[in-house]
């Protein structure tokens, strides 16, 4: 309950965490985004605004130049016509209108003092609109340029130059030149569609010069008005109170005012040189805002767009994280469920095995209190004596088989490889388990095929174990009289021909397992289900530990198993083959008969008994055997030996035996091979005339020794008495300062035809060997209590001096002392071996050889 | 007088030192060294003397021998005596001592009872 509402209160936070952030990103987006958008919007406008004012400039730099060519045309013509050079008044109308006609003006005109004007070229009259500013001008011979009309009502520019030329009343006061308005429009460009712009020129009191827009309207400021919105007004009426000011005081100005479809216009005025003109541009905005706009749309949805991606992302990683963490919690909640069921196993085995422990513990305490009171009765103690060690052994298994699972658990198991005989360990394992067999009155077979390496490398203790451990559970959940088997089979190893596999198959028909069981079955502090199995005894740690075992030895077990029909295991593993002692198994090659009821067993024992150079044939009845036996007999070529087997389908080994002695009498040495204990049956078997017995299972050394008795040719020699010789002639410094020890060495060494010689003391000792040649002694026997310098020192002395020989010359201890830590002393300071006193010659010849012939 | 008489004077084990030694001769030959073996004088003259360290060697060569010989009597108490001064460094044992002297004797007066009927016998 508790981790859910944790877990809740996690997925809770992350999700609220997890909106707050969605609306706090959208949020800065869209500040962002509106913040941009005004800012982007701002820097148009001044963009418009320096471009307008850029143009402005422009056009009034154009209209300058323009109007000051003007003048100087107008200069220039009055320079070059003076009324002196001209007889006539019509001559001198005559040039100036040609002239005026070369320099593109459309009119020309004289101007008198009372504003009267006086054609001289063009097609109509011209007529300024106001004159009076006109006329001031001329008067003060300021160049100012102005508005006119012809005769047809067409707008002209009027430049005028003070000038006195004569008129038909008087003299002028100045000659005006004129082109048509359009001209000027042209050079400035104005009123063209494709601008963005369009122009204005206004006279100060805001009426129209030039209405660049068409507006029909005389005034500027009323044409605003009519355009502009009602809603506007207050704004419109301010901008056109600023645009005034400016107007009068001919000053730059700009503003952008909203017109009466919305958009808005950007107004830019400028004062016009050469004149009283206004030159006022105005941008609509119309199309700058749809570039805007479009600008804008575009980052919107760029905006939007990054913010969902960054949206997206966010959630991928947010439900990423989320995934990952009930994953987490998962695992957790998977490790929580694991250690709490490997507590529970634990805590069920500790119950179990409290139970365990105490059953043979009550055996114990009981047994010895009852001991105890019978104290007196000798058969009745000595029974309660076998109870409690049998107890006693119980309890020890158990506790092994909990350290065996401990050191399994904290890895230290390791194996401890020696030569070791595959049919030691067979037959010590049938003797461990034929009482238990026969106690439940179970039948036991062992096979062994074709076994031709007993000698591996393996750990003995550990393999044992192994087999010990099925064989035993074989026994348990068999049922009394049932049938238990264990074969042994050799093959050729995948690992190479230094190895042999040997395939173990343990089988037995009990009551079986469940597959859920087989499942478990390696894991530690199980056993079979409690519910069919009550009464039976063990840690539940077998299994586990023969599995651990034959994983390190680097094997394999398998298990086939089925309720009520039995258990089948099976392991294979691999050893190295140890080199066979290099002695012969021969016998000499007798005519031997095997009988034994299973064929298989006939067939490899007469295979191995051929290995070893008997002729062996086979039978397997008691009653074929007897046929055959007395047949050979007939034909005067008697079987030297015969091998029967106990147990024997009608006809047993016993009675066979017998029946061969009517027929044949005593000389045939016939032996019975058995799995089981002989001693039940032994007195009988000797009376029918059995010589002899072998134990199943027929290895090869257990057919040879077991026959090599009844070969009365010669002897097989012992292998170890073929090198009692070889340490002649080896020479040995013995360290001995008492001088009958001495001779009582000397003399009992002299048996092994060793060369022996005497140092008093360890000096001398140590004097000896080091002014001898290297490899001169071959071993160094020191006794340990010496005057001068004794064993120890003697033996340092020797191992630290500097010759090859120092270190590896055998040093052996001959000592009263047989206290271990004199021993101990003895390996510390160097010393190979320590052989007690007094001098037993067996000894001392054994650790020579060892010393000296194992090199 | 026999060797083997001698040794159940002596109180030693006949059958043990012949199974080792396997001849009488030899048997024999070591017996009458015995007799010039100087281990126990040493011991003797250690303790008059108050060198520990000798007599403990002494006591052990004394034992070493008698292990070799079989005298099982002298080898008991050559050996505790051994033990003794192996213990500490003090001398303080009349009573092993006079032990010791005594086995001593005994074995020695046996060897040379022994010898004694060897020579008369031829």
């Amino acid at each position: 309950m508790k981790e859910t509402k944790k877990q809740n209160q996690t997925t809770k936070f992350l999700v609220v965490s997890f909106i707050g952030l969605l609306i706090f990103s959208v949020l800065v987006f869209t500040v962002l985004g509106v913040f941009m958008s005004k800012k982007s919007t701002q820097a148009v406008y001044e963009v418009g605004n320096l471009y307008m004012g850029g143009i402005g400039e422009q056009l009034s730099k154009h209209f300058e130049t323009t109007i000051e060519l003007r003048f100087e045309q107008m200069d220039g013509l009055a320079e070059v016509v003076t009324t002196e050079n001209f007889d006539t008044i019509e001559d001198l109308y005559t040039e100036l209108a040609y002239r005026a006609q070369i320099r593109k003006f459309a009119y020309l005109a004289l101007c008198s003092e009372n504003g009267d004007f006086e054609t001289i070229y063009g097609e109509t009259s011209i007529q300024p609109l106001r004159p009076e500013p006109f006329l001031e001008a001329l008067n003060q011979s300021e160049k100012r340029v102005v508005i006119g009309k012809d005769a047809n009502g067409k707008d002209v520019i009027l430049f005028g130059i003070s000038v006195s030329y004569p008129m038909s009343d008087g003299d002028s006061i100045g000659l005006v030149g004129a082109i048509p308005l359009e001209d000027m429009t042209t050079v400035l460009s104005l009123g063209q569609d494709d601008n963005l712009l369009y122009c204005h020129i206004l006279r100060p009191d805001g009426t129209f010069v030039l209405d660049g827009a068409d507006t029909h309207s005389a005034d500027y400021f009323n044409s605003v008005r009519s355009q502009y919105r009602e809603g506007s007004h207050e704004a419109v009426e301010q901008f056109l109170t600023d645009l005034d000011r400016s107007l009068q005081a001919r000053q730059n100005y700009s503003a952008s005012v909203m017109d009466y479809s919305g958009y808005r216009r950007q107004v830019y005025g400028m004062p016009m040189p050469y004149s009283e003109w206004y030159l006022l541009m105005v941008m609509p905005y119309g199309a700058l805002d749809q570039v805007l706009g479009d600008l804008n749309l575009q980052r919107t949805v760029m905006t939007f767009v990054a913010c969902g991606i960054v949206l997206v992302l966010l959630s991928l990683i947010f439900l990423r994280y989320f995934i990952l963490t009930k994953k987490q919690l998962h695992v957790l909640e998977e490790a929580r469920k694991t250690a709490l069921e490997a507590t529970k196993a634990k805590s069920q085995f500790l119950s179990n095995m409290s139970h365990d422990i105490r059953t043979p513990m009550n055996a114990i305490v009981g047994m010895t209190a009852v001991a105890m009171t019978n104290v007196d009765d000798r058969d009745y103690v000595q029974n309660c004596l076998r109870k409690i060690a049998l107890s006693g052994k119980h309890l020890l298994g158990l506790i092994n088989d909990v350290l065996d699972m401990s050191k399994i658990e904290s890895g230290k198991m390791t194996l401890s490889i020696s030569c070791v005989s595959l049919k030691e360990i067979v037959e010590e394992i049938v003797g461990i388990v034929q009482p238990q067999i026969n106690a439940k009155k179970q039948t036991f077979d062992v096979h062994i095929d074709n076994i031709t390496t007993e000698e591996v490398l393996c750990d003995s203790v550990r393999l044992n174990q192994v087999l010990l451990n099925l064989l035993s559970n074989a026994v348990k959940y068999t049922p009394e009289g049932g049938k238990i088997s264990m074969s042994m089979v050799e093959t050729e190893s995948p690992k190479g021909a230094d190895y042999v596999r040997i395939e173990t198959c343990v089988k037995d028909n009990g009551i079986g397992m469940t597959p859920e069981f087989l499942e478990k079955l390696y894991e530690s502090y199980t056993r079979a289900d409690s519910a069919r199995v009550h009464k039976t005894e063990g840690a539940g740690l077998g299994m586990a530990i023969t599995k651990y075992i034959v994983d390190t030895m680097g094997g394999s077990i398998e298990v086939q198993s089925e309720v009520d029909h039995g258990t089948e295991f099976h392991i294979t593993l691999d050893f190295e083959k140890v080199e066979p002692k290099d002695f012969d198994m021969t016998l000499p090659s007798w005519n031997m008969l095997v009988v034994d009821d299973d064929e298989m067993l006939c067939k490899t024992a007469a295979q191995t008994l051929k290995s070893i150079g008997v002729k062996a044939e086979f039978t397997l009845s008691g009653e074929e055997a007897v046929k055959m036996v007395v047949q050979r007999h007939a034909r005067g070529d008697d079987y030297q030996i015969i091998l029967l087997d106990w147990k024997l389908p009608s006809m047993d080994g016993v009675q066979t035996a017998r029946e061969i002695r009517r027929e044949l009498g005593e000389e045939v040495p016939i032996l019975l091979i058995s799995a089981y204990d002989w001693s039940e049956f032994e007195i009988e078997a000797r009376e029918a005339g059995i010589n002899g017995f072998i134990s199943k299972p027929l290895f090869k050394s257990t057919l040879f020794y077991g026959l090599k008795q009844y070969m009365n040719v010669d002897e097989v020699s012992d292998p170890e008495s073929q090198q009692e010789t070889n340490l002649a002639g080896k020479r040995i410094l013995l360290a001995e300062d008492n001088e009958l020890n001495w001779e009582v060495a000397h003399e009992l060494l002299s048996e092994l035809n060793v060369e022996l010689e005497w140092a008093e003391d360890g000096q001398i000792c140590l004097d000896k060997f080091s002014n001898s040649a290297v490899g001169y002694y071959d071993a160094v026997l020191m006794d340990l209590r010496m005057p001068v310098m004794n064993g120890y020192e003697a033996t340092e002395a020797i191992r630290s001096l500097e010759r090859p020989d120092a270190r590896q010359i055998p040093i052996i201890a001959m000592t009263a002392d047989a206290f271990s830590e004199d021993i101990k002393h003895c390996l510390e300071v160097g010393m190979n071996a320590h052989i007690a006193k007094p001098i037993d010659i067996q000894e001392v010849a054994r650790i020579l050889k060892k010393y000296l012939l194992d090199e | 007088m026999d060797l083997k008489s001698c040794y159940l004077r002596l109180g030693g084990d006949y059958d043990e030192v012949l199974g080792r030694l396997h001849k009488e001769s030899l048997v024999e030959k070591f017996l009458f060294k015995f007799l010039d073996d100087g281990s126990f004088r040493l011991l003797e003259e250690s303790f008059a003397n108050g060198n520990h360290e000798e007599a403990f060697r002494a006591a052990h060569t004394l034992k070493g021998v008698c292990q070799n010989l079989s005298f099982t009597q002298l080898y008991r108490s050559s050996n505790e005596m051994t033990e003794f001064l192996r213990g500490g460094t003090g001398l303080d044992a009349p009573e092993l001592l006079a032990q010791v002297t005594a086995d001593y004797r005994q074995t020695v007066d046996a060897i040379l009872a022994y010898q004694t009927s060897r020579e008369e016998h031829g």
